[in-house]
């Protein structure tokens, strides 16, 4: 037994200075068994992340989760909301960024007495990990209209989402007060936070629907170069997106900007359109590879344009192209980015999550794209796009079934600041700023 | 040995910091034994009134008389919505009388699907007191027996507190969406009774919880207000309007006073120091 410690003890010294041959070779034996050993896991020990401290901050000159990257689970939760007096929208907006900043921070709520029910749902254990967590307010256009007091303030480009004629709207999937952008490494995690949103804020906001996405996750490249994910249509979504690490770009497109034709309050916010859009995958895995990619524009395995270029980040040349013989005149990336100057005023900077909800009354399978996108103008952006979209080839296997218009307000700067609040200030109710 | 101590009681001092909200322990159980006789006799009450009213609606059904029959049918469920989490103590009487469609596999055609919502489906979508003989008989003989079982028990104080909030999990979960009488659409009727059941709890145990917490009392009662006020807008001469009445905003209302119950009342066990 001695001995046995003994060479034990060696082996582990030899490990951590690394001398001998003899030494590295016992090195390799002991983390082959070592390794054996974990393979011996349990089939209910939970699954092993590295990424759960990741962290993004709740402050700033705009809201986290816009040019955040994308990780790989997303949730728009739609709200009915209550709250009608200055008095009450401030509880609302200051309750929001408070359980907002704890959830993205992480960190450990109060215990009480266990005659009580605990005040966190405790799904991720009793400390709770930020895990890359987002939350993102925004505000639909009935917020405004269905408040004297804050009709007069209300984004000038914000409207309620009208019906495109592709789609086919569920009332109960459309619209609200007030929708939450959430998003984390995990589905479980945007759900613990809805659910602390939730418990919270019974009085003053009723939840109207929900629905949560992902993206495929991709082993790293020894390179480190970036990949799209891929949509449920199995192509590369997110290619010819602009570059989010591009402040000016950003400031162009997606924020809104100072002296614009905007209400000052909302400088530094932007627009999110959500749509719920079903897709007919069945019909898609049984249309011919070619006609895919003539649909779309681009090629599946790679995610290049058409005649040339080997990968997503190459671009179509329009110019070259008149008649539309080597990317179609209306492939769907050519109807969505006509790629002339006048053009780059529609551009967008999307934001989607695939879904997946079950099975139709058809028995197919109900599942589609959350899209998601941003701009600084609603209606070059989003609403533009959308009408040079309508009629494309693509619409065969695509039906839009839900989502809403709503506008972003500007971040919270610090403690003492809160999501909304220049919003409040813009309708004359006085914002004590405490920390 | 000394060592030890010290630790000891800081580990004690960390405990009771850690409990910054310490669930009422100035309420004694002998304080609940009013409290629970007066919700007793309350149950009582409605339970002869349950029996009464279910003798009038099942005779109408079995003498053919649609109408008058559809006329009772919101009216008599009343009392029984209002003392539901005690007839959910017996839940295979609870499931004869008041269970839905989608409670059976094959929903209305189901032969175990009987009781209220059997006979409103008959009333309401078939227009027709045909077949409904024998549900009348056996919702009359549930309706008695649950009467006697309920003479016969002994409230435990648990179950009725936590009635209080359990009343309004049930009309969060599964009726404010118009779900319960998908047939006759008086569910505002029977919204009206689950909210009076909870704050007849509420109102019983009041006094226990006023001085300790006099904010909750009040955010408590200044919810079911707004319900009140909110239904009250629905009243008519003999009852209430049909729910496709109640306007989306208006639901929104009720269902944010229906949560924030929940909240709230889900708190009172522990503040009366009841497990
Ligand atoms: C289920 C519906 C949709 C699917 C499956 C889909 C799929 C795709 C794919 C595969 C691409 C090419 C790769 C890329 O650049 O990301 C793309 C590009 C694009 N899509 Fe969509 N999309 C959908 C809906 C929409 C909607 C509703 C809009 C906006 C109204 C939109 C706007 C765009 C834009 C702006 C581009 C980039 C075009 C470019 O700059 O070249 N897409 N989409
Ligand atoms: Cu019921």
């Amino acid at each position: 037994m001695t001995t046995n410690d003994n060479k034990l003890v060696t082996t582990r010294r030899n490990v951590l200075f690394g001398v001998g041959a003899a030494g590295s070779a016992l090195a390799t034996g002991m983390t082959t068994a070592r390794a054996a050993e974990k393979q011996g896991g349990q089939v209910t020990d939970a699954p092993v992340s590295d990424k759960t401290q990741e962290r993004q901050s709740f402050y700033g000159l705009h809201q986290a989760g816009i040019v955040t990257p994308r990780p790989a689970a997303g949730m728009i939760a739609s709200f009915h909301v209550l709250a009608e007096t200055p008095a009450d929208v401030e509880r609302l907006f200051r309750t929001l960024s408070s359980r907002i900043a704890f959830l993205m921070q992480g960190g450990t709520p109060p215990e009480l007495d266990d005659k009580l029910p605990p005040p966190d749902s405790g799904l991720l254990g009793p400390v709770v990990p930020p895990d890359n967590l987002t939350i993102t307010v925004s505000l639909g256009s009935s917020f405004f209209d269905d408040r004297d007091w804050l009709a007069p303030h209300k984004p000038a480009r914000l409207s309620r989402m009208k019906a495109s004629r592709n789609d086919a709207l569920d009332a109960d999937l459309c619209h609200g007060d007030l929708a939450l952008q959430i998003s984390s490494n995990t589905p479980d995690t945007n759900i613990h936070a809805l659910r602390d949103v939730l418990k919270n804020l019974p009085d003053l906001m009723v939840l109207r629907w929900k629905q949560e996405g992902s993206v495929p996750v991709l082993p790293p490249k020894p390179d480190g170069a970036h990949e799209s994910a891929r949509n449920f249509l199995g192509f590369r979504d997110g290619s010819a997106n602009p570059d989010a690490n591009n402040n000016a770009l950003m400031d162009k497109i997606v924020w809104v900007p100072e002296n614009g034709t905007e209400p000052e309050w909302t400088r530094g916010g932007s627009y999110q359109a959500v749509r719920i859009i079903r897709n007919f995958v069945e019909r898609w895995d049984r249309t011919p590879l070619g006609e895919q990619e003539r649909i779309i524009g681009r090629k599946k395995a790679t995610g290049a344009p058409h005649g040339g270029g080997n990968t997503e980040h190459d671009v179509p040349d329009y110019s070259k192209d008149p008649e539309g013989t080597v990317t179609p005149l209306d492939a769907h990336i050519r109807l969505a980015n006509f790629r002339t100057k006048a053009s780059e005023a529609n551009l967008i900077l999307r934001r989607p999550f695939n879904y997946s909800n079950g099975v139709s009354k058809s028995g197919q399978l109900e599942q589609g794209l959350l899209f998601i996108c941003y701009q600084a103008d609603l209606e070059k952006g989003f609403i533009t796009v959308q009408r040079q979209l309508d009629g494309e080839p693509l619409e065969e296997y695509i039906k839009p079934i839900g989502g809403g218009f709503f506008f972003t307000p500007p971040g919270a700067q610090d403690e003492s600041d809160f999501v909304g609040r220049t919003l409040l200030e813009a309708a004359g109710h006085d914002v004590v700023r405490k920390s | 040995m000394k060592l030890k101590l010290v630790l000891s009681v800081s580990l004690l001092t960390l405990a009771a910091a850690a409990l910054p909200r310490m669930a009422n322990a100035e309420v004694a159980p002998l304080d609940l034994v009013q409290p629970i006789a007066d919700y007793k006799i309350y149950v009582s009450e409605n339970l002869e009134t349950l029996v009464t009213d279910t003798k009038a609606f099942t005779d109408a059904v079995k003498a053919g008389d649609v109408d008058k029959a559809k006329s009772l049918f919101g009216s008599t469920r009343m009392s029984y919505e209002a003392i539901e989490p005690i007839a959910e103590l017996f839940s295979d009487l609870d499931g004869s009388i008041d269970s839905r469609a989608d409670d059976h596999e094959k929903a209305e055609k189901d032969p175990e699907f009987t009781g209220f919502h059997r006979i409103e489906y008959g009333l309401f979508t078939e227009n027709s007191t045909k077949d409904l003989g024998p549900f009348a008989d056996k919702l009359m003989a549930d309706v008695t027996e649950l009467n006697k079982r309920v003479t016969d028990l002994t409230l435990p104080p648990e179950k009725v507190v936590g009635g209080a909030a359990a009343l309004m999990e049930e009309v969060a979960a599964t009726k404010i969406s118009g779900e319960e009488d998908r047939y006759s659409h008086t569910d505002l009727w029977d919204f009206k009774a689950n909210f009076d059941g909870s704050r007849k709890i509420f109102d019983l145990v009041r006094p226990l919880v006023e001085k300790e917490d006099s904010a909750f009392v009040t955010k408590v009662s200044g919810n079911f207000d707004k319900v009140d006020t909110t239904l009250a807008k629905y009243k008519t001469a003999d009852g209430y309007e049909l729910y496709d009445k109640l306007t989306e905003d208006d639901r929104a209302v009720l269902a944010a006073a229906v949560n924030t119950l929940a909240e709230d009342l889900s708190t009172l066990r522990g503040k009366l120091g009841l497990n």
